[in-house]
C-alpha cells in the first residue's frame, strides 16, 4: 500500500462520509472535545484543578456544595454569587501606644439567598488582633468575632468570619424572634441571619434584607513593626461557576474539563490497541489454518468466555493498578471483539487470485498477511476501534465508580464515586450527578455517530432496503 | 447429530471453566493466602485466650506454634505454591469457597456459596424480566423502523439509538432515583421488598413496586439496541428473494412480515436476546449497586466495601459459571433453531 493509495482512500471515504450527516455530526463534537484538551486552562476557572483536585487547600476559597451560577435565570429567588472585594475605605488611630486601623468594605447585597460564608484575607506581620463587626441597612450593627492572629512574619491568613461567628449570629437573632421560635445553636446558619431583616421569624423564615453592607475590620496592632497588608474580603456564593461545586469545594466544571482528557485517552488507547491486535490475530488465524487456526480458535473462546466487567473489577481491588495498568488489563480482554468477524473476512480474502499470485511469487506468510490482508481490513478496522471507545471509558468509569480507580487523576467515573459516597442522590444536588454522566454519555455518542456513519458506509445494504 | 454436538458443547464449556478457575486460582493466589493468614492469626489469638491461665509462657508459646501448624497443614499452606493453586482451583469448581469474613447471608450464616447462591435468582429476576420487556418493544420498534427504512421514525430512533450507546446505565439510574424517588415520590429507593416485607399476595405487588424503577432504567437504555438489531436482522431478511416472491404472489404485507420474514429472524433474536442477558451480566451487573438489589452485582459493591476476599473470589467464580453457562445455552438453542447444525453439518 503506498501513499498515494492512502490518500484516494482517504478521499473517497471522505466523499462518502459527507452524505451521512450524524457522521459530521460525530465529527464536528469530538473536533470540540479536543479543542477542550488543548484550551482547557483558559476556559477552566482553576487551571491547576485536574493536578490539585484532591489538594483541598486549593479549593478552599469555594462555596460548599452549591449549584452553578445559571440556576439565577431559571430561579424566581436570587443567589448571591461568588464575590470578592478589594476596595475598602481605610482610617487610623493611636490608642494607649497601639496602632488601631480600621478597614471598612462594602457590599451591596440584592439577593434572596444570602452568600454562605464571609472570608477575611491578608498578610500580617507580628500578631495583630482583628476585630470584625457588620452594620446592616437598618443600621443594626453586629459584633463578630475577635480573632488574634498568632505571631508571623509576613504570611498569609484567612479567617472564615462567617462560620465562626455562630454564637454571635445565635445572639443577634434571639434578640428579635420569638423564644420558642429559635432553633438549636448548632443548626444556625450566620449568613442567614445577617442578610436577613431583623425581625419576628429570622430564625425559621427569614425575609432577605437588601442594601448596602458594611464589613468592619477593627486591626489592633501592638507592636511597633506590626503590619497588615493586602486585605480584602470575599463572599462566597450560594451559586457558583458553570456547574456548581461538590462538598469538598472542588469546581466541577474545572473537574469535568479535566476528565476530557482522560476519557480521550483511555478509550482511543484502549480501542486502538486491542483493535489492531484482534484484527492481526484474526488474519493470522485464517491465513495460517489447520492445526495453528484450531489453536489459536481454542484461546479464542477461552478469553471470549470471560465476563469481564466482574474480573476487570476483582483484579482492580486485589492489585490496584494506575491508569495504565488498567488500560492494560482491558486491552487484554478486549482485543477478542473483532476476532470472529475479522477472522471470516480473512478466509474470503485469502482465496483471492493475488494471494494465491504472491505465494506464487515466493512471499513470506507475514508478508501476505502485514502487506496484503490486513490493509483490506482498515476500514473495518476504524469502525471497530470508533465503536469500542465508548466501552474502554465506560468500563473505566464503572471501576471508578466503585471506588477503585487511579486517585492521581481526575476522570468522569471518579467525580460519580464521590457524588455516589457524598449523598448527592439523596439531597438532590443534580449539578453534581448530571454533567458528568451526561459527559460519559456524550463522548459514547460522539463515537458511535463516528462508528455508525462508517459502518454505514462500509455495508451499504442496510442503508435502505 | 444434535445429542452430540449438545455433548461437545457442554463438555466444552465445562474445561474453558476449569482453566478460567485455574487461571483466576493462579492470579489471585497471594492475596487469597493473605486473607488465610490473617484469620488463622486471628484463630490462634481467640484460642489462646481461653487457655487456661496457669500455663508458663513457655508453653504458652509452644501451644501458639503448635495451633499455628496445624491450622497450616488444614489449609495446606505448607505445601508448594503450586499444589496450593490446584488445591484452591479444585475447591472452587465444586462451589467450596471457604468462609466470608465479614458479609453473612440473611440467615446469619458464613458459607460464602450460601451467600452467593441467595443472591443468584436476584439477579436473574431483575435481568431477564427487565430483558423480555426489551424484546419486546425492541420486536414493535424494530418491525416498524425495518418496514419504513430510511423514513423519519427509522432516522429518529436510530440517532436514539447512538445517544444511549456511552450511557452509563448505573448513572442513568442515579437520575431516576433522583426524579422519581426524591423529586416525584412514587418508588422506592431501592432493595428487594419493605421492612417488614408484607405476607401473601401483597409481597408480590411490594416486589413488583421494588422492581419498577430499576427495569424502567433497564428498559430505557437498552430497549434502542435492541430495536436497531431486530431492524437490521428483518431488513437483511426483506432483501431476500423469497420475500419479494411473497409480495408479488400478493400476499399482504402483514402477513409476509410477520409469517415469512419473522420466521427466519427468529434464530437471531433469540441469539441477540441472550447474548444482552449474557452482555448484563458481563458489563451491566454493578447496576444492582444503585437501586441496592440485593443480586450478585451488589455483592460486588459490598465485597469490596467490606474488603471481604472469599466472598469477591466466590461472586467471580459464580459469574463465570452464569456467563460460560449462558454461552453455552446459546449455542444448543442457536444449534437446535438453525437445522444446518442439527443435521451435523458445518457451522
Amino acid at each position: 500500500m503506498k501513499w498515494i493509495d492512502i490518500k484516494t482512500g482517504l478521499q473517497e471515504f471522505w466523499k462518502e462520509l459527507k452524505e451521512v450527516k450524524f457522521g459530521i455530526a460525530g465529527l464536528i463534537l469530538l473536533f470540540i472535545f479536543i479543542l477542550i484538551v488543548f484550551i482547557n486552562p483558559y476556559i477552566v476557572p482553576f487551571p491547576e484543578g485536574s493536578s490539585r483536585w484532591r489538594d483541598i487547600g486549593y479549593w478552599v476559597d469555594n462555596p460548599r456544595s452549591v449549584p452553578p451560577i445559571w440556576v439565577n435565570w431559571f430561579s424566581s429567588l436570587k443567589y448571591a454569587p461568588s464575590l470578592a472585594v478589594h476596595d475598602y475605605s481605610i482610617s487610623e488611630e493611636q490608642i494607649g501606644g497601639m496602632k488601631v486601623k480600621e478597614v471598612v468594605f462594602s457590599y451591596n447585597y440584592s439577593y434572596d439567598i444570602p452568600p454562605t460564608d464571609i472570608i477575611f484575607h491578608c498578610h500580617y506581620q507580628g500578631s495583630p488582633v482583628i476585630v470584625f463587626s457588620m452594620e446592616r441597612p437598618d443600621n443594626e450593627v453586629i459584633e463578630l468575632i475577635k480573632k488574634p492572629l498568632p505571631l508571623s512574619e509576613g504570611e498569609k491568613i484567612r479567617v472564615a468570619i462567617g462560620r465562626a461567628s455562630k454564637i454571635e449570629a445565635y445572639n443577634f437573632g434571639s434578640k428579635f424572634d420569638r423564644e420558642d421560635d429559635r432553633i438549636s445553636r448548632d443548626m444556625v446558619v450566620p449568613t442567614k441571619i445577617f442578610f436577613s431583616e431583623a425581625k419576628v421569624g429570622i430564625f425559621r423564615n427569614p425575609i432577605p434584607l437588601k442594601g448596602v453592607y458594611k464589613v468592619t475590620a477593627m486591626i489592633i496592632l501592638p507592636g511597633e513593626d506590626d503590619r497588615v497588608e493586602d486585605a480584602h474580603i470575599s463572599f462566597l456564593g450560594s451559586v457558583s461557576g458553570l456547574l456548581g461545586t461538590d462538598n469538598s469545594r472542588r469546581d466541577i466544571w474545572s473537574g469535568i474539563a479535566a476528565g476530557v482528557k482522560w476519557a480521550l485517552i483511555i478509550g482511543s488507547l484502549t480501542a486502538l490497541i486491542s483493535v489492531s491486535v484482534g484484527v492481526i490475530y484474526g488474519v493470522t488465524s485464517a491465513y495460517l489454518g489447520g492445526w495453528q487456526d484450531a489453536l489459536m480458535q481454542r484461546i479464542f473462546e477461552i478469553f471470549i468466555s470471560v465476563p469481564l466487567l466482574p474480573l476487570l473489577i476483582v483484579m482492580s481491588a486485589v492489585f490496584k493498578p494506575n491508569i495504565w495498568a488498567l488500560i492494560l488489563m482491558m486491552c487484554i480482554f478486549f482485543w477478542v471483539g473483532p476476532v470472529k468477524t475479522v477472522r471470516s473476512i480473512g478466509l474470503q480474502i485469502k482465496e483471492e487470485t493475488f494471494i494465491e499470485a504472491s505465494r506464487a511469487f515466493g512471499a513470506s506468510g507475514s508478508r501476505i498477511i502485514f502487506k496484503h490482508m490486513v490493509p483490506l481490513l482498515i476500514p473495518y478496522a476504524f469502525a471497530m476501534m470508533a465503536l469500542y471507545i465508548p466501552g474502554a471509558i465506560l468500563y473505566e468509569a464503572t471501576i471508578s465508580l466503585l471506588g477503585l480507580g487511579d486517585a492521581t487523576i481526575v476522570t468522569w467515573g471518579q467525580i460519580l464515586h464521590d457524588a455516589m459516597t457524598g449523598g448527592a442522590v439523596l439531597q438532590g444536588m443534580w449539578w453534581w450527578v448530571v454533567p458528568p454522566g451526561l459527559s460519559i454519555a456524550l463522548v459514547g455518542m460522539t463515537f458511535a455517530f463516528i462508528g455508525f456513519a462508517m459502518d454505514k458506509i462500509l455495508h451499504p445494504k442496510l442503508r435502505t432496503r | 447429530m444434535y445429542w452430540k454436538y449438545c455433548v461437545g458443547r457442554i463438555l466444552n464449556g465445562i474445561v474453558i471453566y476449569a482453566i478460567l478457575i485455574f487461571i483466576f486460582s493462579t492470579l489471585f493466589n497471594a492475596t487469597m493466602e493473605q486473607t488465610l493468614t490473617a484469620r488463622i492469626e486471628e484463630e490462634v489469638r481467640a484460642e489462646m485466650m481461653s487457655l487456661d491461665t496457669r500455663m508458663t509462657p513457655e508453653e504458652v508459646n509452644r501451644y501458639i506454634i503448635e495451633r499455628r501448624a496445624d491450622k497450616y497443614r488444614l489449609y495446606r499452606l505448607e505445601k508448594p505454591t503450586w499444589k496450593r493453586i490446584i488445591w484452591r482451583a479444585t475447591n472452587a469448581l465444586t462451589f467450596n469457597f471457604g468462609r466470608a469474613t465479614i458479609i453473612r447471608s440473611s440467615a446469619g450464616e458464613t458459607d460464602v456459596w450460601t451467600i452467593i447462591s441467595e443472591c443468584i435468582p436476584r439477579t436473574i429476576l431483575l435481568f431477564t424480566t427487565a430483558i423480555f420487556i426489551n424484546i419486546i418493544l425492541g420486536l414493535w420498534l424494530g418491525l416498524k423502523k425495518a418496514q419504513r427504512a430510511g423514513g423519519l421514525m427509522d432516522k429518529t430512533t436510530s440517532i436514539g439509538t447512538m445517544i444511549v450507546y456511552g450511557m452509563p446505565s448505573w448513572w442513568l439510574g442515579m437520575i431516576m432515583i433522583m426524579f422519581f424517588v426524591y423529586t416525584v415520590k412514587i418508588f422506592p429507593s431501592g432493595g428487594l421488598h419493605s421492612m417488614p416485607p408484607p405476607v401473601g399476595w401483597a409481597y408480590y405487588i411490594d416486589l413488583l413496586h421494588h422492581m419498577a424503577l430499576p427495569v424502567l432504567t433497564l428498559v430505557v437504555i437498552g430497549f434502542w439496541g435492541g430495536a436497531f438489531l431486530i431492524r437490521n436482522i428483518v431488513l437483511g431478511i426483506l432483501q431476500e428473494d423469497y420475500i419479494m416472491a411473497a409480495r408479488a404472489r400478493g400476499f399482504p404485507e402483514r402477513k409476509v412480515l410477520y409469517g415469512h420474514a419473522m420466521r427466519t429472524a427468529a434464530p437471531p433474536i433469540v441469539t441477540m436476546a441472550l447474548l444482552s442477558l449474557l452482555a448484563s451480566v458481563g458489563g451491566n451487573i454493578i447496576f444492582e449497586g444503585i437501586f441496592s438489589w440485593p443480586g450478585l452485582g451488589n455483592l460486588y459493591w459490598i465485597a469490596i466495601e467490606q474488603n471481604d476476599v472469599p466472598v469477591l473470589m466466590g461472586n467471580l467464580s459464580i459469574t463465570t459459571a452464569l456467563y460460560i453457562g449462558g454461552l453455552v445455552l446459546l449455542d444448543l438453542i442457536y444449534g437446535f433453531l438453525d437445522p444446518r447444525i442439527k443435521v451435523g453439518g458445518r457451522r
